[in-house]
């Protein structure tokens, strides 16, 4: 199964990212970004099904909410970036 | 105790209050440095007030800053606009809040509106200044110690239409008044969580119309590798933890100004400011009322102001006497010498206050020109 994480540079814009799509009816969780997932140190993302990431970017953007990136991760596969 | 000196810290709070700041301490770690509950509980917290805040005051939740208190929002508003030696306009009725920072800077001020309730007055001569080169406008939505409302929206619009930028001082209208940030187009406002937001002492809020300066540099829980602070919104101005107890308290005060209405709040303190202030004016004191004022009021009886506030605060009346912390304001009225007593109704303003306040003041002697 696959999983998008969906990076913020903060817990704040996370917050209010996490709210927005709430909302929207799209289900996510807000977490700490792995380490390795996060180049300048630390900070948050939310995690979404793969069903609801193309809605969950196009939402996000459409609310003017800067995120940093999309990764995706497929069971017992690496972690890479997404360009959506 | 008639608690009168909402205008210096509401002591009165809904009880909600407390719970709140009871139940955080009791359940929050440190908001944005952690992924295990009570952080994010923590997190949670913060970011409700933050987002209610902002409903208020008619920003993003980005814009809203917390700090400790006014006078931290304000000296970090100050310090982003006004360069060293930069000529500032202030309106006649300024806090020490805003012009001891200024006065650290050496801007060289030029006071504008000295007259007090007088809005022709002070567009007049806040207009006048403006064409003058001003690098920035500063200026409170209520004085502190008259309860003068300014003409807050006509200055604002004055200043976006030259692109001067300016900071509202909105320390005693926060929590009673409109407060706009959208429609204001303020670079920054600033304002104690403490006063009428109803929240606890140590707490604050700038909203942010522009990237500012941070005063404090430190841990933000964010872009942890970078040794600059951050470059984003709230992030950038609040190193270090934050007040959480403090903010869980003041979301529970906004909650309940929500609730009950600000407008509401404003009308009753007004309705019973005016009560007292023509009472006053009957038992022979010298009092400072008029148009475009706020449950705040100043007079003068005979004799001195401190005294003539220890004898209310015998009978059980809790004013406020002398300069309050506001110089500026008392040399436009005139009353820098003798100061004045304040008295200041909050949320809870009720006739039973204004009753008591006049029977205690009976026994005050009158003002002698």
């Amino acid at each position: 199964m696959r999983v998008y994480y969906i990076t913020f540079r903060s817990v704040t814009p996370a917050q209010r990212g996490e709210q927005v799509l709430q909302r929207a009816g799209v289900r996510c969780s807000l977490q700490r970004t792995p380490r390795w997932m996060e180049e300048r140190g630390c900070g948050y993302c939310l995690r979404v099904r793969p069903d609801d990431i193309g809605a969950c970017v196009q939402i996000l953007r459409h609310s003017q909410i800067a995120f940093r990136k999309v990764y995706v991760q497929a069971e017992g596969e690496g972690v890479e970036e997404v360009k959506l | 105790m008639i608690y009168l000196d909402n205008g210096a810290t509401s002591l009165r709070k809904p009880p909600q209050v407390r719970y709140a700041v009871a139940d955080a301490m009791t359940r929050c770690a440190n908001p944005g440095r952690g992924g295990y509950g009570a952080a994010m509980a923590a997190a949670q917290t913060v970011y409700r007030c933050r987002e209610a805040a902002a409903q208020l005051f008619d920003c993003d939740a980005e814009q809203v800053a917390f700090t400790s208190n006014c006078t931290h929002s304000l000296n970090i508003a100050i310090r982003t606009l006004v360069r060293p030696g930069a000529k500032v306009v202030v309106s006649g009725f300024e806090h020490n809040a805003v012009t001891r920072p200024l006065h650290a800077l050496d801007a060289h001020l030029l006071v504008a509106g000295r007259k007090l309730f007088d809005w022709a007055d002070t567009l007049e001569s806040f207009e006048a200044a403006l064409k003058t080169g001003v690098q920035a406008a500063i200026f409170t939505h209520v004085s502190n110690v008259f309860g003068y409302i300014l003409p807050v929206e006509r200055m604002a619009a004055m200043c976006r239409e030259r692109g001067i930028p300016f900071i509202i001082d909105a320390a005693q209208s926060a929590g009673t008044l409109r407060v706009s940030l959208r429609s204001l187009g303020a670079d920054f406002i600033a304002m104690p969580g403490h006063k009428g937001l109803l929240g606890p002492q140590g707490t604050g809020v700038l909203l942010c119309g522009r990237q500012p300066e941070p005063l404090l540099m430190g841990g933000t829980g964010s872009d942890s590798l970078n040794q600059k602070m951050p470059d984003f919104l709230p992030d950038r101005v609040e190193a270090g933890t934050v007040n959480v107890p403090g903010i869980a308290g003041l979301h529970a005060g906004l909650r309940y100004l929500n609730s009950v209405g600000t407008d509401r709040i404003h009308r009753n303190e007004c309705i019973q400011a005016r009560q007292c202030a023509e009472g006053l004016k009957k038992l022979g004191m010298r009092v400072f009322s008029g148009a475009h004022q706020a449950g705040t009021v100043s007079f003068i009886p005979g004799g001195d102001c401190e005294e003539a506030a220890s004898v209310l605060a015998r009978q059980g009346i809790a004013v406020r006497a002398g300069i309050h912390c506001a110089p500026l304001a008392h040399e436009s009225a005139g009353t820098l010498e003798t100061g004045t007593v304040r008295f200041s109704f909050g949320f809870d303003a009720s006739p039973e206050q204004a009753r008591r306040l006049l029977r205690a003041a009976s026994k005050l002697p009158p003002f002698e020109s």
